[in-house]
Order: structure tokens, then C-alpha cells, then sequence
């Protein structure tokens, strides 16, 4: 469904991403695992629109999404949620979710909304209960909820989470990757980039190693977590740090 | 990745899968290995450079000399703590060659033998004995350790007399044998020569492994053992067994190209030369973790098959010919090298600079090397017992070394002309 090659990202003259090759097969969870500023990040945003400064390539069905700006690829079928929620906190729960839909209530697709609305509240029956709240007052796990939420309002076929456990308590993450299993096994794809690669791994199908920029290793989910390797990568240290300790 | 989705991978996702993977075996020799470090630097070349998988033509060759001069550990890509099995094996020079296994290198190799064993149709319902010289050890374990996992009966490899492994074959109705081609053709004259009815074995299948084989040599076993046989591909000195293997038409080896990509190159020029056409094998890791082999040269002849499998599998074919295209000798799949032979006499007989001269012998069932060594007067001694004695440690010193058996006789030195 989104393949990528030789995807090099720029900030100015520094070279973020440094020639990756991923891939993202249909009804798959991939996660890109990898310490602090590893690249990981860039990736969603170069595929998301977000980030001019990129070379390579990136295929979404078959189709390069060069050139595209951030509505484009969504209405293409690709949402991003992003690192930190970046919901907005006057309004209500109900009206970010709105948000979430704006590209198809401008192609005038209204049809549909609160049917989608439905769905999501069905995921996350919390936001049903907060929905004339402003989004200020919810908890974190509440929030990450809302920006998940506000991301599927788009009906995207392809869905990119940024650090979704970023600040959450351990049974929060858990409940949030389940739900993200839930999604895959109803025909969602989803590209996960994670700092907390245990909790990652256990609900993705394959992984990525991400470091300094470039992948250094990929495979099935459980093969990765029983790697040492990425373990060290998990704890953000390099290989050579590691031993000496 | 299971076996069924590799089979069936469209041509443009398996070159994806190759060319992520083989990105990321790169990023981690450069950054794991001086080796691999220093040799990319000094060609001018940067990981992120390598955009398809024909750029590899761009990368140096890794030779076996590479191996012996890097003895023991430096071309491990892993902490030694995150190795669990290191393989040693004769090396072209005074060093052997020394590779490693993470767990998850184990893990690939069972896949990828039971992968190979389940293409001859082994089941878990056979009885598999393993039937190789100890120099191919480590295939004995991929083999042993492959088929378990797939709930094989396995007879491991251990060393015993022809006579040993027939009555094994026999009384432990042995349903699939693996071994090599010399050995193969040994158990069935044996069979002939004992006057037992072929009716008296259970064995169905015969994997040939450690050296190819021509149709003739093929259908004349099938013909006197009443098996069906296989052939598979594999390198001896670094891992390991079955990289390539025989699907159901037995027409060609496929390559385990999830693992390995295989070039065939110019053995003179060292260009890549397009399918279709013979030169030398050169594969590299796609997902080895200790020991990543980069366009390593095998010395092995080959050539791509250019057409799609009947049986419908899209991994790449190759078609194994015997003669090689370095001056190694394969002994039942056991490569040998002059300077390492050398080596070893030097350290154990007072031989000047001497050449001698070496072939491949057979001796019951096992190919085995000669070695003709010219007489002179350092080494002569009037007390044949002396010399017994020097001639015999050489010998074990040689066996030791290369896991194949070894003669070495004493002939009389060439005139000078």
C-alpha cells in the first residue's frame, strides 16, 4: 500500500533521513522504532505533506505522492496523528472531531459524519461522554484518544500515529494499542512510530530500526523484540555505549 | 516471511523486500565492521548511495583470503555476547575461517533448511539421516536442526564406517537420506555388492548436497536406490546449508533470495554478467546478523535461469556447474586451497619449496585428498618407522584441519630438465 525508496529528508542542508526503503502492506501495523531524532518522525511528515525537503520516493497505491499538499493526501486517503495530540483546547470534543472530517465536508460529503461520528465514539466511548467539553479539560489518554479520533473522522485507508504513549500511563498506552489492533482487524493500515518499542512491537505486525537516520534493521514484530539489538536501540543507546557499561 | 508468501512474492515486492534489506545489512556492516567501513570509504562509497539492487556492482568483492586475514572475530557485525554458535572452517591460508551465529541467524537457517527439505517433499513423517564428511558440520547441524523443526525424525550426522551408515539406512528405515553425490553412489554399490534387494531399504528421497551433479549421475542413483533425488546448494566455510535448493521441477536451484542476493559475475573482469549466461556465483546477506557476507565471490560456477519456474515459485533460479573459477578443490563439498595445504605441511615436515602435487582420490565412499609429495633428503629417514610415524601426523594434522580424509605419499622428485 505505501512504499518508500531512497526517501532522503532535508531540514536546510541537514540530512534527516538518509536514503530508507520501507514498506506498508494493506491490514498491517508497522512500527518504526529508534531513539530520540532517528528519522522517525520526518518519515510521517515527509508522507503526510509536511515537509517540502525530501528525495526518493514515495508510492501510495501505486501512485507517487510528490508534490502533494497536506489535504491532498488526506483526501488520498492518509491521516496523521500527530506527535503531542496538537488538538485544539477551546473547542469542544464533538467540534475537533468535526475538524477531523473537513476534507469531506468540503468536497461536501456531510453524509456520513455522524454515522463516522458513531463509530468513533463506539471506539472510545469516553468522548461520547466529553462531547460538549472543551478538549482542554480532558486527561492525556483522553486527548491521544480525541487525536486518534479526529484522525479516522477522515476515513483514511492509511493511518500514521507520531509517539501516541508520549506522556501516558502504562495502562493508557496498553488500552490505545488495542484499540489500533482493533482498527487493523477491521481492514485499517497503520504506521506506528514509537519511542516505547516493547509496547509497539506487541501489536505490530513488522518493524523498522531506525538510527541516525538510516534503517539498520527490519523484520516480524516478535522476531524484533527477542533482539538484543533492539533492545539496545529501545534504551537509546548505540552499540558501542552498551558494552562498555 | 512464510515460505508460501515468498514463493508466490510478485517480482517487484521481492525486489522491495531485497533492496530494504539489503540497505539495512549495509547501514549495519559499516557501522558494526572496520572492514566493511574502511572498504566503502576507500571506494568513495556511502550506504545511502547504494539506490537499487544493480548499485551493488558498485561494492568490493569479499574474497576468503578476507576471511583468514580477519581471523577470528573482526568481520563479527555483533558483540561476541550476542553470538551463540561459532563455526570454524579450513581457510585458504595459515588461519581458518571463522564465522558466527546469532540466535536469530539460527533461527533463519532452520527456516530456510526446512524450507528447502519441505520443496524435496520431506514430511514430518520421515526419517531423515544425515550423511556428510565432518568438514560439512555445520550443514550437518542446519540440516539436523531444519528438519526437527518441522517435526522430522532425525538421524544427526555422526562419523561411522560405510558399513555403519548402510545398516543405519537399512534397520532405521531411513525414508530420506542427505549426503553427498561420492557418498550416494557408494551406499548404492554397497547395496548392489552385498546382493540386498533394493526393496530391503525405505529410502524415497536422496538429497545431494556439496557438489553438483550431471542427469546421468542422477538418474543412474534413482534408477539403483528406486529414490527420487535432489540436489541443494550451500557454502561450506561461512553459513551454510541449502541457500539454493530444487523445487518439484527439479530444474534449476531457487535461491533463498529473502536471504541471499546472487549475482553472477565475470570470473576474469569481475562485471556482472545479465541472466542467461555462466560465470561465477557472488552472493550477498540480506538478513545474516554476525556475519554479513558483502558480494562475496564463492568460486562457484553458474549461471541465472532467465525463465519462470513451472512451479510457479518466483524466487530466481540458478543452474550449479561443477568446474569452478578459482584454483580451490571442492571435496564433497569441502573447499580446500594449495596455500593452506602448504601451510600445514610446512608446520609438521621438513619440506623445502618444493611443489607437490595434489588431487582428489576416493576412498570407500568419501572423496578424499592425495597428496604427492617429492622424497628428498630432509625428510628421508632410514627407519621406515620414522617415517611412517611423520608421514601419518601429517596426515591427521591435514584431516584435523579440513575434515576430509587425506593420503599423502611419497613419490620421487621430478627431474630438473
Amino acid at each position: 500500500m505505501l512504499r518508500i525508496r531512497n526517501l532522503k529528508c532535508f531540514y536546510g542542508r541537514i540530512m534527516a533521513i538518509k536514503g530508507i526503503s520501507l514498506s506498508v502492506n494493506e491490514k498491517e501495523i508497522i512500527t518504526l522504532i529508534g531513539a530520540n531524532g532517528s528519522g522517525k518522525s520526518t518519515l510521517l511528515e515527509a508522507v503526510s505533506g509536511l515537509l517540502p525537503g525530501w528525495t526518493g520516493e514515495i508510492l501510495f497505491d501505486g501512485e507517487p505522492l510528490n508534490g502533494f499538499d497536506p489535504p491532498a493526501i488526506v483526501r488520498r486517503g492518509i491521516s496523521l496523528v500527530p506527535e503531542g495530540r496538537l488538538i485544539f483546547p477551546p473547542l469542544s470534543v464533538y467540534d475537533n472531531l468535526k475538524l477531523g472530517a473537513y476534507t469531506l465536508i468540503k468536497k461536501g460529503g456531510h453524509a456520513g459524519i455522524e454515522q463516522d461520528l458513531d463509530a468513533v465514539t463506539t471506539l472510545f466511548p469516553i468522548l461520547k461522554e466529553r462531547f460538549r467539553q472543551p478538549a482542554g479539560t480532558l486527561s492525556g489518554g483522553e486527548q491521544q484518544m480525541l487525536a486518534i479520533g479526529r484522525a479516522l473522522m477522515a476515513r483514511p485507508r492509511l493511518l500514521l500515529l507520531d509517539e501516541p504513549s508520549m506522556g501516558l500511563a502504562p495502562l493508557i498506552v496498553e488500552k490505545i494499542l488495542e484499540v489500533l489492533k482493533v482498527l487493523r482487524d477491521k481492514g485499517l493500515t497503520i504506521l506506528l512510530v514509537e519511542q516505547n518499542a516493547q509496547a509497539a512491537l506487541q501489536v505490530a505486525d513488522r518493524g523498522y530500526v531506525f538510527e541516525t537516520g538510516s534503517i539498520v534493521l527490519q523484520g516480524a514484530a516478535d522476531e524484533l523484540l527477542a533482539d538484543k539489538d533492539v533492545k539496545r536501540a529501545y534504551l537509546g543507546k548505540d552499540y558501542g555505549e552498551f558494552d562498555e557499561n | 516471511m512464510k515460505t508460501e508468501d515468498i514463493f508466490s512474492l510478485p517480482p517487484e515486492e521481492k525486489n522491495q523486500l531485497q533492496l530494504e534489506r539489503l540497505q539495512s545489512t549495509l547501514n549495519r556492516a559499516c557501522r558494526q565492521v572496520d572492514f566493511h567501513r574502511r572498504r566503502m570509504a576507500d571506494h568513495g562509497i556511502d550506504p545511502a548511495g547504494i539506490e537499487t539492487l544493480s548499485d551493488i556492482a558498485r561494492l568490493p568483492f569479499l574474497n576468503r583470503a578476507d576471511f583468514s586475514e580477519h581471523y577470528p572475530y573482526d568481520l563479527f557485525a555483533v558483540p561476541l555476547r550476542d553470538i551463540v554458535r561459532i563455526h570454524t572452517a579450513p581457510g585458504t591460508t595459515r588461519n581458518p575461517t571463522v564465522s558466527g551465529y546469532t540466535a536469530q541467524d539460527l533461527s533463519t537457517w532452520r527456516q530456510m533448511t526446512a524450507r528447502a527439505l519441505g520443496a524435496a517433499g520431506v514430511t514430518p513423517h520421515d526419517i531423515l539421516q544425515i550423511a556428510l564428511n565432518p568438514g560439512l558440520a555445520n550443514w550437518g547441524r542446519d540440516y539436523k536442526e531444519g528438519a526437527e523443526e518441522m517435526g522430522v525424525s532425525v538421524i544427526p550426522n555422526t562419523p561411522l564406517s560405510m558399513e555403519k551408515q548402510f545398516m543405519v539406512l537399512r534397520d532405521y528405515k531411513t525414508t530420506v537420506l542427505i549426503t553427498t553425490p561420492m557418498m550416494a553412489d557408494y551406499l548404492a554399490e554397497y547395496r548392489e555388492k552385498s546382493g540386498l534387494h533394493r526393496d530391503t531399504l525405505s529410502l524415497h528421497t536422496v538429497i545431494l548436497t556439496g557438489e553438483t551433479v550431471t542427469g546421468e549421475f542422477r538418474r543412474s542413483l534413482e534408477e539403483r536406490l528406486r529414490v527420487k533425488v535432489w540436489l541443494h546448494y550451500g557454502l561450506s566455510d561461512v553459513p551454510g546449508a541449502a541457500i539454493a535448493f530444487e523445487c518439484k521441477t527439479r530444474d534449476g536451484l531457487h535461491v533463498n533470495e529473502d536471504h541471499f542476493l546472487p549475482e553472477i559475475i565475470h570470473p576474469e573482469t569481475g562485471s556482472p554478467l545479465p541472466a542467461g549466461q555462466t560465470g561465477e556465483l557472488v552472493l550477498t546477506t540480506l538478513t545474516t546478523r554476525a556475519f554479513p557476507l558483502i558480494r562475496f565471490r564463492t568460486g562457484d560456477r553458474a549461471r541465472l535461469l532467465e525463465e519462470t519456474c513451472p512451479c510457479g515459485c518466483t524466487l530466481a533460479r540458478i543452474e550449479w556447474y561443477a568446474h569452478r573459477t578459482d584454483d580451490i578443490m571442492n571435496i564433497d563439498g569441502v573447499s580446500v586451497h594449495g596455500r593452506q595445504v602448504r601451510h600445514t605441511l610446512e608446520s609438521t615436515l621438513p619440506i623445502g619449496p618444493e611443489t607437490f602435487d595434489l588431487r582428489v582420490g576416493c576412498k570407500e565412499g568419501r572423496k578424499c585428498l592425495e597428496v604427492d609429495l617429492p622424497m628428498n633428503n630432509t625428510i628421508f629417514s632410514d627407519e621406515i618407522k620414522e617415517l611412517e610415524r611423520l608421514l601419518r601426523g601429517t596426515e591427521n594434522r591435514l584431516r584435523e584441519n579440513l575434515g576430509i580424509p587425506v593420503m599423502i605419499r611419497l613419490v620421487e622428485p621430478k627431474r630438473r630438465s
